[in-house]
């Protein structure tokens, strides 16, 4: 429930307890806690950024300036790599894009009918939709593998498909959508209908534009969990050809003569996470406030 | 309004409702469609696997029973990974909710930059857990930052005493690899439970604080006997969510250890193990029994939470 009423512009809900008069040496004391902690945050990517410019001899001492600044990480992650970087890239962003546009389609579908649409059986349909909320997906993982297995999912394109389809709509989805729709004034739907708009009409031509604060967080929150997902990649994608930039990242740690040569590795650390650093610099918004949602999935 | 004729109004409010029924049903359709089968379905299907020595291709050999429980039950492996699970959502959850408490009270105060702060220690948690499980690697390496910077600060004679010599091997070593993911994943996810917390702070009116100021209580004792009891629904539901995550751990461990949480499977978990079953040893009646022991260790867990924070005085 939070999380849809945190959607909403917010008001004066940021200030802190009152009777907080801000005595001088406990702010001193809070200030340096926060700016102790911020770096901590921060360190750990900023070294593996900065290793990610060193030589291999470099990379394991305590040189803030690499000595000296090389190219040489980078040009082995972009040029040395089976599949390519560029191939990770491209399988990342096509199954985290398809997700999130499956689950845009079908979780404001799903959404606005639960939120709007009179039907009998709808209650006992959407309890059902966030009990599922409770199941672990390992508990799936078993039955959903052969099933996908006698489909002929765990082979060729299938990989990507199977993927897709355990993650094409999430009970998340629905609810964040569902929990929206309910919010927005009844006049408008019916001033559409009134004018003679059918369900569907009305659904995308009025509903959908007013939704869209709803429909951004889920974008965020499903583009960023399926491009870091890991759980069901590494299940399904095993051609060398379909992996993700996590599950490439993974076997070539294990594997593809990375091992201990760090440079390289720490560039790919850095192109995995690049995209998502740039949407959570511009969409942190949704990222902060949607989360109450995306912490149900567990 | 009142002046309509009754019966037409009636009768177009009926077929309104049925053509609203029908756009209902075939709007919820496709979606439903996935739950059913991918979500529900799936779960007998599960039940129904786990009781048989199943083959990936032929499908079932032979009934088991409980034959597969029986086994799971009795291998040394499986014990090892009940028993790292559960270490790490003892240690995990309750050192995770402190931090993130401590942040969530911290950044609620008046200060500037807060969005900022707010901003920052949640940032850990955007990057997908291969990047940051991999950097952490790097991270605690025998050459590492974490070694190389204790050694600068001249800490080494401390941990020498500790018994982790200068070039330690943190998540290589079976004694403190558990240990380097559980610090790994406090790292990452305080943020995310900061974020709860704060949630649950800006619930508490300030009236409260005001009657607590009038009273004379210090910061510490406005924590300690305001803030902290009156955050018990937030309690209740990051340790919830904190203890569900935990039981499920297997990004970190696969990374770390490979498909057997090596070394000497310290990195061993629950759901690794059923993992490992499915995809190395591809015996899926006996993953599937594995999944179904799992469940049953969440379902359980969960309720004595909800036994322990409901039932609970109010501190």
């Amino acid at each position: 429930m939070t999380a849809v009423a945190e959607l909403r512009p917010r008001a004066e809900a940021d200030v802190g307890p009152a009777g907080d008069k801000g005595r001088g040496w406990r702010r001193v004391v809070a200030y340096t806690l926060l700016i102790g902690y911020a770096l901590l945050m921060f360190v750990p990517f900023a070294w593996t950024v900065i290793t990610s410019f060193k030589t291999l001899p470099d990379s394991v001492r305590l040189t803030i300036i690499p000595q000296p600044i090389t190219l040489e990480g980078w040009q082995y992650t972009l040029t040395n790599l089976t599949p390519s970087v560029l191939v990770l890239f491209w399988n990342s962003a096509l199954i985290a894009g398809v997700v999130t546009i499956s689950n845009l389609v079908l979780g404001s579908l799903a959404g606005y009918a639960f939120a709007r649409l009179r039907f009998p059986g709808r209650e006992i349909l959407f309890l059902l939709v966030l009990a599922t909320l409770m199941i672990p997906d390992q508990l799936r993982l078993v039955p959903i593998y052969i099933l996908f297995n006698g489909l002929g999912l765990t082979v060729g394109l299938g990989e990507y498909i199977a993927v897709i389809l355990v993650l094409a709509i999430s009970a998340t989805s629905i609810f964040l959508l569902r929990q929206y729709f309910l919010t927005i004034p009844r006049d408008l739907e019916e001033a559409a209908r009134i004018d003679g708009a059918g369900f569907f009409t009305t659904f995308t031509r009025v509903m959908l534009p007013l939704a869209t604060p709803a429909l951004a967080a889920v974008t965020i929150l499903q583009f960023q969990g399926t491009w870091n997902g890991f759980f069901w990649p590494i299940v399904f994608l095993k051609q060398e050809g379909h992996l993700t930039l996590p599950i490439g990242l993974t076997f070539f740690r294990e594997a593809g003569g990375f091992l201990t040569n760090w440079p390289p590795l720490m560039a790919l650390v850095v192109i995995a996470t690049l995209p998502i650093l740039i949407l959570y610099i511009f969409f942190q918004r949704y990222f902060v406030e949607g989360i109450a949602a995306s912490g149900v999935k567990g | 309004m009142t002046a309509a004729p009754e019966a037409a109004r009636i009768r177009s409010k009926q077929i309104d409702s049925r053509a609203e029924a029908v756009a209902g049903y075939s709007f919820v359709a496709i979606p439903m469609a996935f739950f059913l089968v991918l979500q529900i379905g799936v779960l007998f299907y599960a039940a129904w696997i786990s009781v048989w020595n199943w083959n990936i291709r032929s499908g079932p050999v032979a009934f088991e029973g409980l034959g597969n429980f029986e086994r799971m039950l009795n291998d040394p492996i499986f014990q090892t990974a009940i028993k790292n699970t559960l270490y790490y959502a003892i240690v995990w959850v309750p050192l995770t909710m402190a931090i993130g408490l401590f942040l969530a009270v911290i950044v609620n105060q008046k200060i500037r930059g807060q969005t900022f702060f707010r901003a920052s220690f949640y940032f850990p948690a955007i990057a997908s857990s291969a990047a940051i499980t991999v950097l952490w690697i790097f991270i605690v390496s025998p050459n590492g930052l974490f070694n190389e910077l204790r050694g600068a600060l001249g800490l080494n004679p401390l941990f020498e005493f500790l018994g982790y010599g200068p070039n330690h091997n943190w998540i290589g070593d079976y004694r403190t690899a558990l240990n380097s993911v559980i610090i790994l994943n406090a790292w990452t996810t305080s943020g995310t439970f900061m974020l709860f917390y704060l949630a649950s702070l800006q619930s508490i009116s300030n009236e409260v604080y005001e009657a607590g100021a009038i009273d004379g209580a210090s910061p510490w004792q406005a924590f300690r006997h305001i803030t902290f009891p009156l955050l018990k629904p937030g309690h209740y539901f990051v340790a919830t969510v904190g203890v569900i995550g935990a039981l499920q751990m297997f990004d970190q461990a696969r990374i770390a250890g490979g498909t057997d949480g090596a070394p000497a499977y310290s990195l061993m978990t629950i759901v690794l193990y059923l993992y490992n079953a499915l995809i190395q040893q591809i015996d899926p009646g006996y993953a599937a029994a594995v999944g179904i022991v799992l469940f049953i260790i969440i379902f359980g867990a969960t309720l004595i939470q909800r036994r322990l924070f409901g039932g609970a005085p109010a501190w």
